[in-house]
């Protein structure tokens, strides 16, 4: 009796095998609850070179990203790994950036730069970020392996520190354990707002950095708050797709969600036991991987030069 | 005058008893069917073998082709910019482009000569209107899109994949499988068999084939197109309870 693992998607407009899915959301959903990023920068390429129309490819992968980021949340809120507060004002922020970044696009576009701009910002963003998470986990693991401690108090304060300091509207973000200017979630979160809508993602591999750099919160409660985020933000571009569209493929989201919710859940256990500093590293890692593999796809002549309007 | 009209006529009526019997002849030597008749695309649906089967006029050579509705496509032209970096440098506007075309023969087409090749996917380079970005690098984009459509599987030109029975009397059969791929989207297709003999084309014989979804890839797809608002509602709602379960059932697996 042979059994067929093949599923026809309507909206895709093609049959896919469902092992073949369901682990690609695994893999997809253990990087997200591990390090807090939604995972399209991964999942929307893969579904592509698996036959999936761009446009579907990165609607629907957003709306798994929905299902697998509940489950994230859900798994990090239990860990006592979510901060609502500034999580709120991150989206808040990442709203009004994502609408500023469509308006940017439709200015780059016009001007006829815009494809050359977004590959240029996605590698020297992606690059930048890597490779100053990675060199700065490295020191820091460095330094507690060698039992080296640095009073933070002995440090002179830096001009950014003073900034924040003395920004008006300062609140405590308990979870966070930290006391920041509230407009500081705001302005950042538009800023990653602009940024993701310009090189069209979700931005969570913008946006954990910045929480951790930037708004000074400790590694655990910013994947915790990442996930809590993100699932809004997808909430809202899967709504936005399917009315308008046309391009989510539900059948397909569910069987990543299977995949990527259990993916999550292992990734949320396995973070847990990592320290923060090896989590920054292998995130780091990660990225770093990704912006070789664009550089790469920007020097290597691909072997068909027409492609489908849609994805990244 | 009128017996000169008579004589007309019966000049006209007699060469059309002579063109009849040929046209007549013409249905009679040639068909083509299908099996399965029309393509049911349900939940299971990865592509099917359509064979097709009919008879032609004895000695001849067939080319077997389906093809699909014209469609308009807008597609991203890549280029190098700087001399350095592969990107999409414009963009470039199809129309008249067939949605599917695949052809396979009953004999390479090498050996049909000059007769087959308006037959070829090379042919479709007459029909296909461009309108490229003037800004970007002019490159050979029939070519290309040939090159993205096989990629889909949704054109394909094979050779010697038809096969020729024994002639019987003034015709002879023919049968062949075309892989039809699960990318093809529901409409309706023409499936026709063009008899080649002595570098002519002596039959052309058509049937169309109806490709429409069934079950629930119909309903989803109903849903998706025609009550949009509510299908994205539900997407995400049984998105989030479906991780809410899921991460129900971790918590209880690890409270144990």
């Amino acid at each position: 009796m042979s059994l067929t693992m093949n599923l026809y998607l309507p909206i895709a407009g093609n049959s896919v095998n469902c092992l073949a899915i369901f682990g690609l959301g695994g893999i997809v959903g253990l990087l997200s609850g591990i390090f807090g990023v939604g995972g399209g920068f991964l999942m929307t390429p893969l579904l592509i070179m698996m036959g999936i129309p761009p446009t579907v490819a990165a609607s629907s992968d957003s709306n798994q990203i929905v299902g697998a980021s509940t489950s994230g949340t859900l798994a990090h809120f239990r860990l006592g790994n979510v901060d609502i507060k500034m999580g709120f004002l991150l989206l808040i922020g990442g709203i009004a950036g994502g609408t500023v970044g469509v308006q940017i696009i439709k200015i780059l576009r016009q001007l006829g730069n815009a494809d050359f701009l977004i590959s240029i910002t996605y590698v020297l963003m992606l690059g930048f970020v890597g490779g100053y998470m990675f060199l700065e986990s490295l020191q820091a693991m460095r330094k507690s392996s060698q039992g080296r401690h640095t009073a933070p108090s002995s440090k002179k304060e830096s001009v950014y520190a003073r900034m924040v300091r003395t920004m008006p509207f300062q609140t405590d973000f308990k979870r966070s354990g930290i006391r920041i200017s509230a407009l500081m979630p705001l302005v950042l979160g538009t800023l990653v707002g602009i940024l993701a809508a310009i090189m069209g993602v979700g931005g969570g591999f913008i946006m954990v950095p910045v929480m951790v750099y930037m708004l000074r919160m400790p590694m655990h409660v910013v994947v915790g708050t990442s996930l809590f985020q993100i699932l809004f933000t997808c909430i809202n571009v899967t709504v936005m797709q399917a009315t308008q569209n046309h391009t989510v493929d539900f059948v397909l989201a569910l069987l990543l969600l299977l995949g990527s919710a259990l993916g999550t859940q292992v990734g949320a256990k396995l973070g847990k036991k990592l320290g923060g500093e090896q989590l920054k590293i292998l995130l780091a890692s990660l990225v770093l991987i990704v912006m070789f593999k664009m550089l790469f796809d920007l020097l290597v002549q691909p072997d068909i030069l027409l492609a489908y309007m849609g994805g990244h | 005058m009128k017996t000169s009209n008579h004589i007309q006529f019966a000049w006209l009526s007699v060469l059309l008893l002579m063109v009849f019997p040929c046209l007549s002849l013409a249905d009679e030597t040639g068909g083509i069917s299908t099996t399965p008749t029309s393509i049911e695309m349900g939940a299971q649906y990865d592509g099917i073998n359509l064979k097709v089967k009919g008879t032609v006029p004895a000695g001849s050579d067939v080319i077997l082709h389906l093809t699909g509705a014209v469609r308009d496509l807008h597609l991203r032209q890549k280029g190098k910019v700087g001399g350095l970096l592969w990107m999409n440098v414009g963009t470039v506007t199809l129309t008249n482009v067939p949605n599917v075309s695949l052809i396979d023969t009953s004999r390479p087409f090498s050996e049909l000569g000059g007769v087959a090749s308006p037959f070829r996917l090379e042919s479709l380079r007459n029909v296909i209107k461009i309108e490229q970005d003037t800004k970007a690098e002019q490159i050979d984009i029939p070519h290309e899109l040939f090159l993205l459509k096989k990629h889909e599987r949704l054109y394909n030109e094979a050779e010697k994949g038809v096969h020729l029975g024994p002639v019987e009397g003034s015709i002879s059969s023919f049968s062949a499988e075309l892989a039809i791929p699960s990318a093809l989207a529901p409409g309706e297709y023409q499936v026709e068999a063009i008899a080649i003999k002595d570098g002519a084309v002596v039959g052309k014989y058509a049937t169309t084939v109806r490709a429409e979804l069934i079950g629930f890839p119909k309903w989803l797809s109903k849903l998706a197109f025609e009550k949009s608002l509510l299908y994205g509602i539900l997407a995400t709602v049984i998105a989030v309870f479906a991780g809410l379960a899921i991460g129900l059932v971790f918590q209880s697996k690890g409270a144990h």
